[in-house]
């Protein structure tokens, strides 16, 4: 079976366009912001994988490359085996992204619906599973009440049900449980795991390292959208000789900045 | 059938969410540009009509009626699409969009309807309206029905594109005020520029709106202030123009995806 998610090369700059250059008489491939650097990563199907590290270290742009959301400056990514932007790539992978961006027209159900329709989904698939997904993330009572009027936590899981609204096999959750209260917190932990369960493969981004520690196989600490070290929770703290995971990350970070 | 609809389910979802928008927001979308157009006929038309008894061989009520209609609808298409797409680049649920497996000119399109369906409710709200007060008469069907699908495509794509690259809802509104408004009221909506002394006559033909509202005029009236073909010609050449450029953005990611 290929690998769930496989990244070669991915280069990203931003503010990289002709124009931009031609004002900086620059070349191609220079000046702008270079978020990602010749970043390479395989995920094995089914696994409960987390990308590990700080504001602006490139984590958010490496997912929004695998779901289309910018233009990659170079570099190959396939999903399942298939280039990410081919449209059955596409219908296989879920988003949930760090921001709260629901469409502030549609209430709950219909945020669902809609979203199943963008993914290929028939009418009767469709309320069939936000039916489910309501019920799941215990939305089921807030079906009419448009995004803006919900408050944060059921914002959030309304994020994460639209995220698995198409039943996708690769679910990337960026920071899901950012800003969230402890209660909530453990019941989305306990969602994605029985996810994971089911066969899901799953790609987690989080700051809090608690959360890496609790729920991923297999984690990769990232900075300066360089990949710095890649093992499981146990085998990062031997590496880094720490007693706990926050160690581990602290010196994986301090390491990189005195070198 | 049922095989294209599966392969096309994403740009269905997308028009129906456009249109859901338009719909549940009709006090704003329909109802006020109507009333605004309506008065228009009725106090410029049926007051000054007194004044003012025939312009090109019609009454002057009525010669308004086809330009008035055109304005609102390009009005509605116009804004309706950029306030749309601006707001979901602002609050990025665009990013649910773009990252479905729908296809570049999938996405292009199914943002455009929504402007489509707003401007036909208000056209067709307008003829009627139009109807019970003055006797407009629609004498060339096709012709009317060719100027209006393109006025539609025109300013459907125009929007889709100010809403891709306006960075405020300022740079949003200011296409509409600033140029589309102005350019209709100079386009002859309310006088044939026949009726001008030059050079104004002259300067009116660099007025695109005023090629697309004698196009109108003419499937309903009948007469227009240059051949109905150029008027076609001029204003279908514009719609390519932002069609293709509509197309472009959404193929390239320009401006849509950093």
């Amino acid at each position: 079976m290929p690998n769930a998610l496989s990244i070669r090369g991915l280069t990203k700059r931003y503010d990289d366009s002709r124009r931009d250059r031609r004002r900086r008489r620059q070349p191609p491939g220079t000046g702008g912001f270079l978020a990602v650097h010749d970043f390479d990563l395989e995920i094995e199907a089914g696994s409960f994988f987390g990308l590990l590290g700080p504001n602006g270290a490139g984590k958010t742009t490496i997912i929004s490359a695998v779901c289309n959301l910018i233009r990659v400056t170079a570099g190959e990514i396939d999903v399942f085996g298939e280039p990410h932007d081919a449209l059955h790539a596409r219908r296989i992978v879920g988003l949930a992204e760090q921001d709260v961006n629901l469409d502030r027209f549609l209430d709950v159900e219909e945020t669902l619906l809609f979203h199943g329709g963008y993914f290929g989904m028939s009418r009767a698939e469709a309320r069939r599973r936000a039916g489910e997904m309501m019920d799941v993330f215990d939305l089921r009572a807030k079906a009419g009440v448009r995004a803006p009027k919900l408050s944060g936590g059921m914002r959030r899981r309304l994020l994460l049900a639209r995220a698995l609204m198409h039943e996708p096999r690769l679910v990337i959750l960026d920071e899901p449980t950012a800003g969230v209260d402890f209660e909530l917190r453990l019941e989305l932990w306990r969602y994605i795991r029985r996810l994971h369960d089911q066969g899901t493969t799953i790609l987690l981004t989080t700051h809090y390292l608690e959360e890496a520690d609790e729920l991923c196989e297999e984690i990769a600490l990232i900075r300066d959208g360089r990949l710095i070290a890649r093992d499981t929770a146990d085998g990062l703290r031997t590496l880094y000789n720490a007693d706990s995971l926050a160690d581990a990350y602290v010196r994986a970070m301090g390491s990189l900045s005195s070198g | 059938m049922n095989a294209l609809i599966g392969r096309h389910r994403g740009l269905l979802a997308l028009a129906a969410r456009e249109s859901d928008r338009v719909l549940k927001l009709w006090s704003q979308t329909i109802v006020a540009p109507v009333l605004a157009a309506f008065l228009f006929i009725v106090v410029f038309g049926l007051s000054l009509g007194g004044r003012i008894r025939e312009l090109g061989g019609v009454e002057y009520e009525v010669f308004i009626v086809p330009g008035l209609i055109a304005m609102a609808m390009a009005q509605a298409a116009y804004s309706n699409n950029s306030s749309s797409v601006f707001q979901a680049r602002s609050d990025r649920y665009i990013n649910d969009v773009l990252s479905a497996p729908m296809r570049p000119w999938e996405v292009n399109l199914g943002l455009a309807f929504g402007g489509i369906v707003r401007a036909l409710a208000i056209g067709v709200s307008l003829l009627v309206l139009a109807l019970v007060v003055t006797d407009v008469p629609v004498r060339h069907p096709f012709a009317l029905a060719l100027a209006l699908g393109i006025l539609l495509v025109l300013f459907a794509s125009l929007g889709v594109v100010v809403g891709v690259y306006a960075e405020t809802w300022d740079q949003h509104g200011f296409v509409n005020n600033i140029v589309i408004l102005p350019l209709s009221f100079l386009g002859g909506v309310f006088y044939s520029v026949d009726v001008l002394p030059s050079p104004w006559q002259e300067i009116s033909h660099v007025n695109p709106i005023f090629f697309l509202i004698n196009a109108v005029r003419y499937g309903f009236l009948g007469t227009s202030d240059v051949p109905v073909g150029i008027a076609l010609a001029v204003t279908a050449g514009l719609a390519l123009v932002c069609v293709a450029w509509s197309a472009t953005m959404f193929r390239s990611g320009h401006r849509l995806k950093a």
